[in-house]
């Protein structure tokens, strides 16, 4: 699936990235009175195998290795390149995407395609295979550092920012018996908590908490948010609904305690271990409800004593 | 294989009609699904749950199971245990997960197929 | 044991995730209860389950799973094979009861998640 996905980056740049952006610029040209016997001269220093042709910054043709070989080959009288070159030359402009000029290359089987200008015409540069390939993996390149460092920075926030205390607060909204999105919200914490380098066992223990909680949330509410404070080395996870509410609070507390409807358990929720659940994960939980007004859940996560503890068993 | 070796051999700790320990083990199921175990239960068949409400006794004396064991450290709720001395259908517990559970159970030669 | 050992082990087959098949793993837990599988199995074990819902894919993320077996013969849809497929979790389906499943691996040496890991 890594493959899938380095595919797909490469599809990406392909549509994203401009022949302009690969291109050769600085392109050693000739007139079409250059000699032919002075062509392979400007072809070896320039290690060069075709060039385009350009009189009064107009271009009118190219000529390459192929047509200097032929014409050696033919034992012709010199003559200026402009009776050798070929006159019909096919260009791409600099604002084509890369898709476009391989889809080119391949039909035509030319080796090199000179970029102009759309709307002068005026000649910019010149493009091969290699070029593309080398445009591409260049990009790539960068790319894969940018997220690197992106990813750097994001799990060093903390000692970067300068503070006597620091907290970062992330909100997720719940909607209430959204069953399709069950879980995204803890999915997206779990993601970012991975992004700012905190200790898996630690993300694992918040994420398993949330979801339960989230779980909850649709359940039995109308929905509710989910805020998270997050600090160098501690967690707090708060849900917040706006009713029904729970009347008795330690019954929902006992295991197996749940009003769960029967199509809820087909879910593999509603078994009444949600809250134990949250309870095994967490340092500290507290759990205070209003019948009509809501429910409030905190869940307190350390990784101060021992932080990389597992989840606790049943006792 | 009776019940009651069972319970000797595996350490189960019994919760309820130990009188009835006699039966012989045909098999094995392990659902947490009521339906499933509804639609699916073999007569003779102990069942492996983790579901403590009162229904397993009810969904274990329809089906004429031999008895109920109850994983993960799970404890039958006070209702389910009423419920199962009416029945007269043992409930066991165990500190085990389900699947080693079952592992125990196979290796003394209980299976889950017909 | 691997993925393709536990394949051949339930007769399964392989419903996402062809390539993972070289996949070691090392423990399973056998439920029906999400709530359960959360908390009692441990990081890259096997879940076997009679569930076929999105929330087995959304546990087994939270819980970071190895692989999904579902038992019974139960065949997942379609938005749970895409979820599991973004989550890189393989899935595979047996017509085997879950405890046949379950017997039948731990014979051959997988281990449940209270279980120490011998090194």
């Amino acid at each position: 699936m890594t493959q899938d996905k380095k595919i797909t980056k490469i599809q990406e740049l392909v549509y994203e990235m401009k022949v302009g952006d690969v291109m050769q610029k600085n392109v050693i040209t000739v007139s079409s009175q250059t000699p032919m016997n002075k062509l392979r001269e400007i072809l070896r220093e320039n290690r060069i195998s075709g060039t385009p042709v350009i009189d009064r910054g107009k271009l009118v043709g190219i000529i390459s290795l192929e047509d200097f070989i032929k014409w050696l080959a033919d034992r012709e009288q010199d003559c200026v390149i402009g009776d050798k070159m070929t006159r019909d030359v096919r260009t791409f402009y600099d604002d084509e995407p890369l898709v476009q000029a391989v889809s080119k290359f391949e039909q035509s089987g030319f080796g090199r395609f000179p970029v102009i200008n759309r709307q002068d015409g005026k000649p910019l540069g010149i493009v091969t295979k290699r070029d593309i390939i080398e445009g591409l993996l260049k990009k790539m390149e960068i790319d894969y550092h940018e997220e690197e460092i992106h990813r750097y920075r994001a799990s060093h926030i903390f000692e970067d920012i300068v503070a006597d205390e620091t907290a970062l607060l992330l909100q997720y909204d719940v909607m209430g018996h959204d069953f399709k999105r069950a879980g995204e919200s803890a999915s997206r914490l779990k993601a970012t908590l991975r992004r700012l380098g905190l200790h898996p066992q630690i993300i694992r223990r918040v994420t398993i908490a949330t979801y339960e909680a989230e779980m909850n949330l649709i359940i039995y509410t109308d929905g509710g948010k989910i805020l998270v404070r997050v600090e160098p080395a501690d967690i707090l996870v708060e849900v917040m609904d706006s009713g029904p509410g729970i009347a008795d609070v330690k019954k929902v507390l006992q295991p197996g305690y749940s009003t769960a409807p029967e199509w809820v358990r087909d879910l593999g929720f509603g078994a009444g271990m949600g809250l134990n659940n949250i309870q095994k994960c967490a340092d500290k939980m507290d759990f205070t409800s209003v019948v009509g007004k809501g429910t409030s859940l905190k869940i307190y996560i350390s990784s101060r004593n021992g932080g990389a503890s597992e989840i606790k068993r049943n006792s | 294989m009776k019940l009651k070796e069972i319970v000797n051999k595996l350490n189960l700790i019994v919760k309820s009609a130990g009188g009835n320990l006699d039966r012989e083990v045909t098999g094995g199921y392990a659902s947490d699904l009521m339906s499933d175990v509804i639609a699916n239960g073999q007569e003779g068949n102990i069942w492996i749950t983790l579901q403590i409400h009162q229904n397993i006794a009810a969904v274990a004396s329809m089906k004429d199971l031999v008895g109920v064991i109850l994983v993960n450290r799970r404890e039958p709720e006070a209702e389910t245990i009423t419920k199962a001395e009416e029945e007269n259908i043992p409930i066991m517990v165990t500190d085990l997960p389900a699947f080693e559970l079952v592992g125990k159970l196979y290796q003394l030669g209980i299976t889950g197929t017909k | 044991m691997n993925l393709r050992n536990i394949k051949e082990i339930l007769e399964a087959e392989v419903i996402l995730g062809a390539d993972f098949l070289h996949k070691n793993i090392e423990m399973a837990c056998g439920a029906d209860l999400m709530s359960d599988v959360l908390t009692s199995a441990k990081t890259g074990a096997l879940l076997l389950t009679g569930l076929i819902n999105p929330q087995v894919v959304r546990t087994a993320e939270m819980a970071e799973l190895g692989a999904i077996c579902f038992v019974r013969g139960k065949q997942p849809g379609q938005e749970t094979i895409e979820l599991a497929g973004s989550k890189n979790i393989p899935l595979l389906g047996t017509s085997l009861p879950m405890f046949e499943s379950c017997g039948r691996l731990y014979q051959k040496g997988l281990i449940g998640c209270s279980e120490k890991l011998e090194v």
